[in-house]
């Protein structure tokens, strides 16, 4: 069965005086637990498709199921509530809060999140255990992803949503954080989403989509995915 | 190009800009408009004191001066011009009101401006200048009689004129009535020819009014020698119209170099923070142009000019919030309208405030300037680099269990007020200053109020005043008290040290009047010695025990006595029982009757009709209290309402400030599914913790300002701190309220938080 599932959903954006459509028409369809690297130019849509899976906006038209339910009219605290418990978030720029320290940025979660997991054995996983009273300023890159990744796992969330996670880290860095992902997604039999422009990246993923001007170009599913140490960085 | 640029920065940081403009605009114009206040009382009335020949020293002698002693006078060396003077109290026929009779035998000393009709004719014969107040509320016209009557003298003229005179600038008929009432009490001038005609041929005038430039003491020994003898010569300084004016205007100073300077000080320093981190948001920005090859000086000018514009327009703006402000409080059909009986009410500004606006515009610029030259230091790699907060450091208590215990949203509060110290310092800085503002309104407003409430309704405990004859005996005085149920006083003048100061002997037995101790409590007066005043008291460094030698006018006699205690009091005087007057030797004449009847059963009983000089009923006084009162709640609802505006100001911008500022942490946490309440609990959560630490820093030290506002006032007022729970409640609850519907105003911004923009890298 379908994790998530995309019915003819456009985002149109008023620029000026003219509609601009971010996504014309998507229909599209996930399995759950499956690794998925969406690719594509800028202005191909791809930020966009994952901004309304991740509930951070909303569609113009279509409708958007993610298991089993519609997320396209959701109200403000709805979406909140549905951002809390069914989307775990990655940024490019790991967006942590710089006055909390490394346990407290991925406690806060606790907050929010019926179901979370332990802050503790997250941050076991992501080999931060020895920095948990730091605060992300003393933390280098890779490491501040990683906790950024502690935190979207912590929520104990349906799925992770990840905007060029290694966009930001230089080559090594960036196959060691993808390491960490990939392992705890598979421990946690979390459904990922990853939004790049590193094709590289695409090779380890289950399923590829390549998004043009608004449209999916291409649906690949890859039976025999590459592991990160396969890849050639 | 880069001017367009610059208006498109300013539309892009239009509630910084116009919160900028609107805090320099308030602190501005409440500085500007307590400075004008002032000034402008001095300027009017110094013009018209000059207009009319105000008198800078009065002779006075009870038994009268002849024309020999004023040629006398005249022939000091020093003395410019000289009158003989007389102004007493008389009945004007009709019931509860009195008119000063004036008469001068020089029109250019202590004279008058005439307003409309005749001008003055010192050989008329029947001629009556009225003040043009007290004919309006009476209903007298030009051409209209009206009888005079003083003593067993009574005349009847036609009004000529209608006139203003400095002598009567504040017009009361006494010194327990603290505000002019024209509907009772008026001044009319006549010539000297009718007032002869009116006493039957005989001249008495008990007072020379002098025009001199020479100090009081060679003026004191060139008179003195001159009569041969010593007169009661009062100052300027010790006549109402210039005293208790030139009190207000000291009073407006003093006002004015507290709290419009404190209002003045919260905009500049939180409009300096906003500018400098206005250019902190256009560092890139700034980089981007000096990347691009512009010159670092194009660009500190591009962006020195920020500052500038809101300086200048601000300025601009709160010059004639100032005028405004100054209007308010100054203006003929305002509550100063009902003290000062003014010709003219010109608005005047002192030059130096002008300078202390350019210093102001001159600092803003500087700001800016000094801001962006901070930013192009170094090389344009430098400049393009996104501004970095500190970097954050664990503190000592975070090992602590109470800490580990706290709630994030606590945390994340405390810790973030710590890392943007000086956007949390402002913001308390203005808290604290709009509590300051607003306890030292209130408690101005309350210790006035109390004073003067305990003063009316707790010392005068009777139901009218009766000012004898100047006739009337002692013994027959004492003989009126027992009929009229009244306690009695001697009220007169003796010198202190070279300087005319009260004298008030009471005989109390039926505590129609208390007086107050320097606490505000109520003391009996003992037989063993005199009650100094508050300002006697500062002014030559008294105390309980001190010895004082008092000389009486017209003699060389000389008496000693002994400071017993000190008191309240609305003159510069000592006060004594009858008792310790007798044991001190000291010569005094009753003239005024505290009594319990009202002035109606007074004026209806002729028994001793020849003997009462004027009565005036307890009531009359309280109306006089109220308009006081009035002219306070005015200055003080002025302060309470700016107070207020620029809380919301200063708040408002901070909070946006800070908001802007925590955007991309807000984002996150909205994106990890925080709800718009919760994130905007957080926001309200820090800027109540200011706010609160604001009222509690700002509370002791609003009481601490209002305590030196107290004594600075000292000269005019023997006021003490005076506070009800009102006084601390209102202040605390309307900052925290301001507060609270300022950040729920700012957390509402939340709602518009584009959450796309936190997931991409900062530019």
């Amino acid at each position: 069965m379908s994790l998530i599932k995309f019915d003819k959903v456009s985002r149109e954006y008023k620029v000026g005086d003219h509609e601009q459509k971010a996504l014309d028409n998507i229909d599209l369809e996930i399995e759950e637990g499956k690794f998925v690297v969406i690719l594509g130019p800028s202005g191909a849509g791809k930020s966009t498709l994952l901004n309304l899976l991740g509930g951070l906006d909303s569609p113009t038209s279509g409708t958007i199921t993610v298991n089993g339910n519609d997320i396209s009219k959701l109200s403000n605290d709805e979406l909140a509530d549905y951002r809390a418990e069914t989307v775990g978030f990655v940024f490019q720029s790991y967006n942590l809060i710089p006055t909390l320290t490394v346990f407290e940025n991925v406690s806060l979660v606790k907050e929010i999140t019926s179901n979370p997991l332990s802050v503790n054995e997250m941050l076991e996983e992501v080999g931060l255990a020895d920095h948990k009273d730091k605060f992300p300023s003393e933390l280098s890159g890779g490491e501040q992803q990683r906790v950024s990744i502690a935190r979207a796992l912590a929520k104990n969330p349906k799925m992770l949503l990840c905007d060029e996670p290694t966009g930001a880290l230089d080559s090594e860095t960036g196959a060691l954080i993808l390491k960490v992902l990939l392992s705890m997604a598979r421990n946690y039999k979390k459904t990922i989403v990853i939004v790049t422009h590193n094709q590289n990246i695409a090779k380890m993923a289950d399923v590829v989509i390549r998004a043009k001007s608004g449209h999916i170009k291409e649906l690949i599913n890859q039976d025999n995915p590459l592991s990160v140490e396969e890849v050639d960085w | 190009m880069l001017f367009k640029k610059m208006l498109r920065t300013i539309w892009h940081y239009k509630a910084q800009f116009i919160s900028m403009i609107f805090m320099v605009m308030l602190g501005v114009g409440v500085f500007f408009g307590f400075q004008c206040e002032w000034f402008s009382i001095e300027k009017n009335t110094f013009y018209f004191y000059d207009k009319t020949g105000f008198a800078d020293y009065r002779l006075v002698d009870e038994s009268g001066y002849s024309e020999t002693d004023l040629d006398k006078i005249l022939a000091i060396e020093g003395v410019d011009k000289a009158a003989r003077y007389l102004s007493v109290l008389t009945n004007e026929g009709k019931e509860n009101e009195t008119v000063s009779l004036t008469v001068t035998t020089n029109e250019e000393v202590s004279g008058f401006l005439i307003m409309s009709g005749e001008e003055y004719d010192a050989s008329s014969s029947d001629g009556v200048w009225i003040s043009d107040q007290y004919a309006e509320k009476n209903d007298y016209k030009i051409g209209d009689e009206i009888t005079l009557k003083y003593n067993l003298h009574s005349i009847t003229g036609k009004i000529k004129g209608m006139i203003k005179s400095s002598e009567y600038l504040i017009c009361i008929a006494d010194e327990n009535q603290m505000m002019p009432d024209f509907n009772k009490y008026g001044y009319v001038y006549i010539s000297p020819l009718m007032f002869k005609t009116m006493m039957g041929g005989i001249e008495y005038y008990p007072q020379i009014n002098v025009l001199s430039n020479l100090d009081r003491i060679e003026f004191c020994s060139k008179v003195n020698e001159a009569l041969g003898k010593t007169n009661l010569i009062l100052t300027k300084d010790e006549i109402v119209s210039y005293a208790e004016a030139q009190g207000e205007a000291t009073e407006g100073k003093t006002m004015a170099s507290i709290l419009p300077v404190v209002f003045l000080a919260i905009a500049i320093l939180i409009m300096a923070t906003t500018m400098q981190r206005l250019m902190i948001n256009e560092k890139t920005q700034i980089g981007t142009l000096k990347a691009l090859g512009f010159r670092d000086r194009k660009i500190v000018k591009h962006y020195t000019f920020f500052g500038l514009a809101v300086g200048l327009i601000g300025s601009i703006l709160g010059i004639g919030l100032g005028y405004f402000i100054a209007w308010f409080i100054f203006n003929p059909n305002g509550s100063m309208g009902t003290y000062f009986d003014l010709p003219i009410w010109t608005i005047y500004f002192p030059w130096w405030s002008i300078l202390v606006i350019i210093g102001m515009i001159a600092f803003m610029t500087l700001i800016s300037f000094i801001a962006t030259k901070n930013i192009l230091k170094g090389n344009a790699a430098d400049a393009l680099k996104p501004y970095v907060p500190k970097a954050m450091k664990r503190w000592k208590i975070e090992d602590s269990k109470g800490w580990r215990r706290m709630k994030f949203s606590t945390k994340w509060n405390l810790r973030d007020i710590f890392r943007h110290k000086a956007r949390s310092g402002m913001t308390l800085f203005g808290v604290v200053g709009c509590m300051v503002l607003l306890v030292a309104s209130f408690l101005m407003m309350d210790s006035t109020k109390g004073f003067v409430n305990k003063f009316y309704w707790g010392s005068m405990n009777y139901e009218s005043m009766i000012i004898l004859s100047q006739t009337t005996t002692n013994e027959k005085a004492v003989e009126m008290a027992s009929y009229f149920d009244a306690d009695y006083c001697s009220s007169s003048s003796v010198s202190l040290n070279e300087s005319a100061i009260s004298i008030d002997i009471y005989h109390i037995e039926n505590d129609y009047m208390k007086f107050l101790d320097k606490n505000m409590n109520f003391v009996k007066l003992e037989d063993n010695g005199v009650y100094i005043g508050q300002r006697l008291k500062q002014e030559n460094n008294l105390k309980i025990g001190d010895e004082l030698t008092i000389a009486v006018y017209g003699s060389d006699i000389t008496y000693k006595v002994v400071v017993a205690g000190e008191i309240r009091t609305l003159t510069k005087g000592i006060v004594l029982t009858e008792n310790y007057a007798k044991e001190a030797g000291i010569a005094y004449k009753i003239n005024k009757l505290y009594s319990s009847w009202d002035t109606k059963k007074i004026n209806e009983d002729t028994t001793y009709s020849n003997d009462i000089s004027a009565s005036k009923s307890k009531s009359d006084i309280i109306v006089s209290f109220d308009s006081f009162m009035e002219v306070m709640y005015t200055m003080i609802g002025a302060l309470i309402t700016l107070s207020i505006l620029l809380g919301v100001v200063v708040l408002y911008n901070l909070g946006v400030m800070s908001y802007f500022e925590r955007y991309r942490e807000l984002s996150t946490l909205k994106v990890v599914g925080f709800k718009d309440r919760r994130i905007g609990k957080l926001l309200i959560t820090q800027n109540m913790w200011l706010t609160i630490i604001g009222c509690v820093i700002g509370f002791p030290l609003g009481v601490w300002i209002t305590d030196i506002l107290l004594k600075a006032l000292a000269a005019e007022y023997e006021m003490s701190l005076m506070f009800n729970w009102m006084t601390f409640t209102i202040p605390v609850i309307v900052v925290v309220l301001t507060s609270f519907i300022v950040s729920l105003f700012v957390a509402k911004k939340n709602k518009k938080i584009n959450m796309v923009e936190a997931l991409k890298v900062p530019e």
